[in-house]
């Protein structure tokens, strides 16, 4: 009896040992893509690039609008004509700089993917699913804005365009 | 032959911020009629039923690109010859290789200034 007991004991552990196994391996399928070194070295740091370059673009828009707004506040406007043009110069300084809310959405867009993914991952490790997860879309011309250092000038673009290289 | 400034202009983004940039630096220049689109099939939609004498078009938006519906005009008997400039923050050489494959008239990199996009503009249409 106490032998019965013994081996009940064996195989109940053994079961344990063996669906604790099941579910490592089932993790792994759900960390693997993220420890690969691929999307450590690449997705992962050029989201955390794209969220800093964001950070300083919005910085530099607030700055250019800013510094617009302090040189409406000092015109003179006893001088009607040409108060009109610097009006007009700061209001177009402004225009431009909201520019920056299209690039930053974009990169913060590419930082929310990349965290989409990180978070997929571990939910399914969470829940304990067994499917692995789905391959993201493959983006093919559609990098988004580039990142310091590696945007084509627009002079690059023109020649480009006209039939010269870059 | 002077550019008629009441010509019909497309403006085609996702981000409503860019379509209010685009419409006023275009308003400045003296252009009047500008109407707005927020994707490809949008636009597309949109060229069927006027006719336009320019479409701005930003490359990244979904469910159809920039770029698709620049193949998509260009792939049309009555929109072929259509302006189309392409302004976009995509600036990898690929980029600007296929958007002129594609047929593309000026392609203006994200951010601009109204000076470049007036130059860009006069190139494509002419003085104004």
């Amino acid at each position: 009896m106490a032998e019965a007991g013994k081996l009940d004991l064996v195989e109940r552990l053994t079961n344990e040992c063996i669906d604790l196994c099941r579910t490592l391996l089932r993790g792994r399928k759900h960390i693997d893509p993220l420890l690969d070194p691929a999307f450590r070295t690449q997705k992962l740091k050029r989201a955390l690039d794209e969220q800093k370059t964001a950070i300083a673009e919005m910085e530099m828009a607030v700055d250019k609008i800013m510094s617009a707004v302090e040189r409406l506040a000092e015109i003179d406007f006893s001088s009607a004509p040409s108060a009109a043009d610097r009006v007009a110069a700061c209001s177009e300084e402004i225009i431009e700089a909201c520019c920056f809310q299209d690039i930053t959405g974009q990169r913060l867009t590419h930082v929310m993917t990349t965290l989409g993914e990180v978070r997929q991952g571990l939910d399914a490790l969470a829940d304990g699913r067994d499917e692995a997860a789905p391959e993201p879309a493959v983006s093919g011309l559609l990098n988004g804005p580039a990142l310091p250092g590696n945007a084509m000038e627009q002079d690059a673009v023109d020649k480009l365009l006209a039939g010269g290289s870059k | 032959m002077a550019v008629d400034m009441k010509m019909p202009i497309l403006i085609v983004d996702d981000y409503k911020t860019m379509l209010r940039i685009v419409r006023n630096l275009l308003q400045k220049l003296g252009f009047s009629e500008i109407d707005e689109a927020t994707d490809g099939t949008d636009a597309l939609a949109k060229l069927k039923c006027r006719q336009y004498g320019l479409v701005i078009s930003d490359w990244n938006m979904q469910p159809m690109t920039g770029y698709e519906l620049l193949q998509k005009v260009r792939a049309d008997e009555s929109l072929k010859s259509l302006p189309f400039v392409m302004v976009t923050a995509e600036s990898k050489v690929e980029n600007v290789v296929a958007a002129r494959q594609a047929g593309v008239n000026n392609y203006i990199i994200k951010p601009f200034s109204a000076e470049v996009l007036k130059a860009k503009l006069k190139t494509v249409l002419g003085d104004f």
